[in-house]
């Protein structure tokens, strides 16, 4: 078993920060071209997307850094995420897709829906969260 | 953000480029509303040029999908990347926003 340990950003959770988050991506893939274009755009989006929750949810327009570290396995992709912000109440952010024509909630389920494992927990006042997905071919 | 409004067809076309995620989610709403302010009842948005779309771009689209329904016109999608496809696909979005293959199809198809 091999992993990449070298792609990480500490960043201030404002919604600028989601292109470091990208670019961050970029750089990964940059690195590692066997990466599918199926596995590298679905976990992508979930990356973004838990990014997204951070600032809207944990920092929620107050001052708050967040920290991401993603590593390549041969067999999975792994993104860990971790802050000192609001703990995310299990009510507070809908895990189910809503009606066709509204404009928000959907962040969440469709992080889920694009990977294997969104784990979220809550450890001495600091967030954690974890994006998994298993590479395919 | 590019947006053309062809006022005599009543017609507009907007062609956002790059990323669309919470950092400018709220630009291509705007986008749109203006499109519709000058005279452009049908909006094709143009996404052959957009890399990435988060949900906050998604639920831009969808406003603006609801502010066009409401000025009695429509929105349309045209040339969506293989990302926006996905998440379009993952939300199950594309019953609401189906992707034609280019400007001129959508503009053209019912």
């Amino acid at each position: 078993m091999t992993a990449d340990l070298g792609h990480g950003l500490t960043a201030t959770a404002v919604p600028q920060a989601l292109d470091g988050v990208y670019e961050l991506l970029e750089s990964v893939w940059g690195t590692h071209a066997d990466v599918l274009p199926e596995d590298r755009t679905l976990f992508g989006i979930a990356v973004v997307e838990i990014a997204g929750n951070i600032v809207e949810h944990a920092a929620a327009g107050t001052e708050l850094e967040f920290r991401l570290d993603v590593r390549v396995y041969d067999d999975r992709l792994e993104a860990r995420f971790q802050d000192g912000g609001i703990a995310l109440e299990p009510d507070a952010v809908p895990t189910e897709l809503p009606d066709d024509l509204v404009e928000s909630g959907r962040g969440l389920a469709m992080a889920r829906a694009a990977v294997d494992e969104i784990e979220y927990v809550r450890i001495d006042g600091v967030n954690h969260w974890l994006v998994l997905r298993r590479r395919r071919g | 953000m590019d947006v053309e409004v062809d006022g005599s067809r009543g017609t507009a076309v907007v062609r956002p480029e790059g990323r669309i995620t919470m950092v400018n989610a709220a630009d291509l709403r705007s986008a749109v509303t203006e499109a519709l302010d000058a005279g452009g009842a049908m909006v094709v948005v143009d996404l052959s040029r957009c890399e990435f779309m988060d949900s906050s771009g998604l639920g831009a689209l969808v406003g603006a999908l609801k502010a066009a329904r409401q000025s009695g016109g429509d929105l349309r999608i045209a040339a969506p990347t293989v990302q926006v496809v996905t998440v379009l696909e993952l939300t199950n979005l594309n019953r609401v926003l189906r992707p034609h293959e280019s400007v001129e199809a959508a503009l053209r198809d019912g």
